[in-house]
C-alpha cells in the first residue's frame, strides 16, 4: 500500500514540475524545474525495478540535457518575451 | 504557444497515467496485479502473459552468458538497434560539431583564459574548482565501472558513457576550459569513430551464423566464454562472449560524442561572450 501512495505522490510531483517548467517566464527556472522532474523521474523508475532506466534518466535528464540548456541560455536571452 | 505545450503534455500525461493502470508490480510478471489495485496473484490469467519476455528471462542467460537480461536483450537479441541508436548519436555529434566550429573559427581565445594563482579557473571560486576535482575521479570510475560490469550488474554501454559525460559536463560548468581544442576534438574524435568501428567489426566477426552473433559466448570459460550457472552469483567479469566488447565500444562512443558537444558549445559560449562584450546571467 505505501508503494502506491509514493508512487501517487511522486506522479503528482512530475505533473507539476513538467507544468511549472512550461509557465516559467525566467528560463533557467523552468531548465532547473525540469532537472526536479528528472530526478523525481529517476526514483519512479528505480522503485518500478528499472536501474538501467533510472541510471540513463539521472545522467542524460537531470544533468546532460540541464548543463546544455543552461549553456543555450547563457548564449542566448534568459527572459521569455 | 503556451497553451500548445500544456496541451501536448496533457494529452501525454494521460496516456501515461493510463499505462501505470496496466503495470504489474516488481516481481509478479504474471499480470494479475497492478500497482494501484493489489489484487493477489492466485487465478492465472494466461491472456496477459507474455510469451517474448518469458522466453527472455528464461533463456537469456544460457544463451548470451549475461547475467543481466537487460544488456543481453540490449546488445544480442536486439544488438541491431543499438547499432541504429549509436549510428544517430555519431551523426548528430557530427552536424553539431560542423554547426559550432563555423561560430568558433577564428574566435579562439586560447590566450584570454583567466586562471588565479593555482591555476584554477577564475570564473568561479575555489569551493566550486576545488569540488570539481574532488568528484570528477568518483564519477569517471562510476562510469568506468558501469560499462565494464554492463554483463554482470544494471548499467551498460550507454548508461556508462552517459555517466562518464557527467564529469565532462561538470568540468564545462565550472568553467574550466580547454586548453588545446583541436587536439582535443581530434583525440575525442578518434575514440568516438574507434568505438563505432569495434562495434561493427564485432558484428561482422560472428558473419558466419548472422550479423552481430554472439560466437564468444559459452565457449568452455577461455576469453570471455565462462559458463555461469542460473541464480545468484559474486560476479564474472569473464563472461557474457560479445557483450563485454560491444558494451566497452559504446560506452567510448557515447562519452567521447557527448564529451565533443560539451566542450564545443562552452567553447562557442566563450566565442560569442568576448565578441557581445561578455554578458553574464
Amino acid at each position: 500500500m505505501t508503494f502506491s501512495v509514493v508512487l501517487s505522490i511522486l506522479c503528482a510531483v512530475i505533473l507539476i514540475t513538467a507544468v511549472l517548467s512550461i509557465l516559467f517566464r525566467d528560463l533557467m527556472a523552468a531548465v532547473v524545474s525540469y532537472a526536479v522532474f528528472g530526478l523525481v523521474m529517476t526514483v519512479i523508475y528505480f522503485m518500478l525495478d528499472a536501474p538501467d532506466v533510472a541510471i540513463a534518466e539521472a545522467s542524460i535528464g537531470a544533468a546532460l540535457t540541464v548543463c546544455i540548456f543552461v549553456i543555450a541560455i547563457r548564449m542566448t536571452r534568459r527572459r521569455e518575451e | 504557444m503556451k497553451l500548445v505545450s500544456l496541451l501536448a503534455m496533457f494529452i501525454i500525461a494521460g496516456f501515461m497515467f493510463t499505462g501505470i493502470g496496466k503495470l504489474h508490480l516488481p516481481g509478479d510478471p504474471a499480470g494479475n496485479s497492478n500497482v494501484f489495485s493489489q489484487r493477489s496473484s492466485e487465478k492465472t490469467d494466461t491472456a496477459n502473459i507474455s510469451t517474448m519476455d518469458d522466453y527472455y528471462l528464461r533463456n537469456g542467460q544460457m544463451e548470451t552468458g549475461s547475467n543481466n537480461i537487460v544488456t543481453s536483450v540490449v546488445f544480442d537479441y536486439r544488438g541491431f538497434d543499438t547499432l541504429g541508436e549509436a549510428a544517430v548519436l555519431f551523426l548528430v555529434v557530427t552536424s553539431i560539431s560542423m554547426l559550432l566550429f563555423s561560430i568558433i573559427k577564428g574566435k579562439d581565445l586560447e590566450e584570454t583564459v583567466l586562471t588565479d594563482s593555482d591555476g584554477f579557473p577564475a570564473g568561479m571560486t575555489r569551493i566550486v574548482s576545488i569540488g570539481t576535482v574532488l568528484m570528477l575521479p568518483i564519477i569517471m570510475a562510476f562510469g568506468a565501472y558501469l560499462v565494464i560490469h554492463g554483463h554482470l550488474s544494471p548499467g551498460g554501454g550507454f548508461q556508462g558513457g552517459a555517466v562518464m559525460a557527467t564529469g565532462t559536463a561538470l568540468l564545462v560548468i565550472s568553467s574550466f576550459v580547454v586548453r588545446n581544442l583541436q587536439k582535443t576534438y581530434k583525440l575525442f574524435s578518434f575514440f568516438e569513430s574507434l568505438g563505432l568501428t569495434v562495434f561493427i567489426v564485432t558484428g561482422f566477426a560472428g558473419m558466419g551464423i548472422s550479423f552481430l552473433h554472439n560466437f564468444l559466448a559459452n565457449n568452455d570459460g577461455s576469453f570471455l566464454g565462462k559458463v555461469i550457472p542460473l541464480g545468484t552469483n559474486p560476479g564474472f567479469l569473464n563472461s557474457g562472449g560479445i557483450l563485454p566488447i560491444l558494451s566497452t565500444a559504446v560506452g567510448i562512443e557515447v562519452f567521447c560524442g557527448i564529451s565533443i558537444i560539451l566542450v564545443l558549445l562552452s567553447r562557442a559560449l566563450n566565442a560569442r561572450g568576448s565578441q557581445k562584450g561578455g554578458h553574464k546571467c
